[in-house]
């Protein structure tokens, strides 16, 4: 049978692997917002799990509000990546480093 | 090894191979659709956990919606991939693969089999046939987590605001027809006839 | 419990077989001598003017943003029908206060134009 230490492993290694998306993929916004994304279904898969085997549903709950937050954060930042994008015609970090609009 | 092992390692091996995939593309439209792979496969394991309504909500929330709006974006913005400086990926491999090893290394060993095995948490009963997840999420999710719920609801508002706020713009100069004006326009906003005196006579030369 | 979605999985199985064997006989069996000509885009006798992949207007992109965030609501009214018997008056209150607070933005929507498509 498939122990809970299974699914937080598996979730581990989504999150480490969305966390050195972040450090490789520093030229690019639209990568660094999807490996958001990657990160959130790990920690989904974590409450997941823990709610399947504590036998409560309260954590599926709790990823369906997540799941809501994320499509509006998902929308939110990529309408701001669009207005970045028309105004500085580039979406790497490393440009963005200008206080002033 | 029993089918159900088969298919959560199947599942756990695809997620973690789109997720590899989708970080080392330099082609945004590859990465976003890895991440459509690794949440496919993300369904399938929820799945296999008995969260079905989720699994479902996965695949038409995020592949059907939250997936599109990146493909769009992707081809909205018409990044130059080629004119992409692939330098700063070498740079911070090293340290990129370091610090997920250490994390990994460092979270397995928390929630490793000697603190989550099943000898701690016993793998639960099944679920009998007549049972309905979405009932149970509902039942919950309306009564005792109400406030949440209007809260979600605030947070959809915020998100059209702000996307209607920064993305839309009015083009003054845009030539466009209004077919209602069209159809509603009347004989006199178009026509008009003059009443005047006829000439008497021409003369002649 | 989880037997019951064994056709899925075979649907799944048998869909991606076909797929993939859809293009892997077309690639084995294909006739495939490319040469330079061949691989280059066509576009009308001469040669192309710039990248196959077109810009999209942001327009697109603020349909499907209204779009995801409805959807989302849909989502939210799945396991209201589901228990509506059991929660009842309480439950249709929270729904109506949830379903009002959206109206809100969908008229913010329609009166600021973002439906248009002049």
């Amino acid at each position: 049978m498939i122990a809970l230490s299974d699914y937080l492993i598996l979730g581990a290694i989504l999150f480490c692997i969305s966390v050195a998306g972040i450090f490789l993929n520093r030229r690019n916004v639209l990568i660094l917002l999807m490996c958001i994304e990657l990160m959130l279904l790990a920690v989904n898969m974590n409450f997941i799990a823990f709610s399947h085997f504590l036998g409560n549903a309260t954590g599926q709950v709790f990823v369906f509000f997540v799941l809501t937050v994320a499509a509006a954060e998902a929308a939110i930042g990529l309408a701001i990546l669009v207005v970045l994008f028309r105004n500085r015609r580039t979406i790497d970090v490393a440009e963005l480093d200008t206080l002033k609009g | 090894m029993t089918f159900e092992k088969f298919l959560f390692y199947f599942f756990a091996a695809m997620v973690i191979f789109a997720g590899l995939m989708l970080i080392t593309r330099r082609n945004p439209v590859y990465s976003a659709l890895f991440l459509v792979l690794a949440f496919f496969n993300a369904a399938g394991l929820w799945m296999l956990m008995e969260a079905e309504f989720l699994a479902i909500t996965l695949v038409l929330v995020y592949v059907g919606a939250v997936m599109v709006l990146f493909l769009f974006v992707v081809m909205m913005l018409d990044i130059n991939v080629a004119e992409m400086k692939p330098g700063c990926f070498i740079t911070y491999l090293p340290v990129g693969i370091l610090i997920a090893l250490t994390m990994v290394v460092e979270m397995v060993m928390v929630v490793g089999p000697n603190h989550f095995g099943l000898d701690i948490y016993a793998s639960p009963v099944p679920h009998a046939p007549g049972y309905s997840n979405t009932g149970e999420l509902g039942s919950m999710l309306y009564t005792i987590y109400m406030y949440p719920f209007e809260i979600a609801a605030v947070i959809l508002l915020v998100a059209i605001v702000a996307a209607i706020g920064l993305t839309l713009r009015r083009r003054p100069d845009t030539k466009s027809q209004n077919p209602s004006k069209q159809v509603l326009v009347k004989r006199d906003d178009r026509l008009r006839v003059v009443k005047m005196p006829s000439e008497s006579k021409m003369e002649l030369k | 419990m989880l037997e019951g979605y064994l056709p899925i999985l075979v649907f799944l199985g048998v869909g991606t077989f076909i797929g993939a064997a859809a293009i892997a006989i077309g690639f084995i069996l294909g006739p495939h001598r490319p040469d330079s000509e061949k691989l280059s885009p066509y576009e009308c006798g001469f040669e192309a003017f710039e990248d196959t992949r077109m810009k999209f207007d942001v327009r697109y992109y603020l349909v499907a943003i209204l779009f995801i965030i409805f959807d989302l609501e849909i989502a939210f009214l799945f396991p209201w029908a589901v228990v509506l018997a059991e929660i009842g008056i309480v439950g249709l209150m929270a729904m109506a206060v949830f379903l009002g607070i959206l109206v809100v933005g969908f008229i913010y929507e329609w009166k600021k134009g973002a439906l248009e498509w002049e």
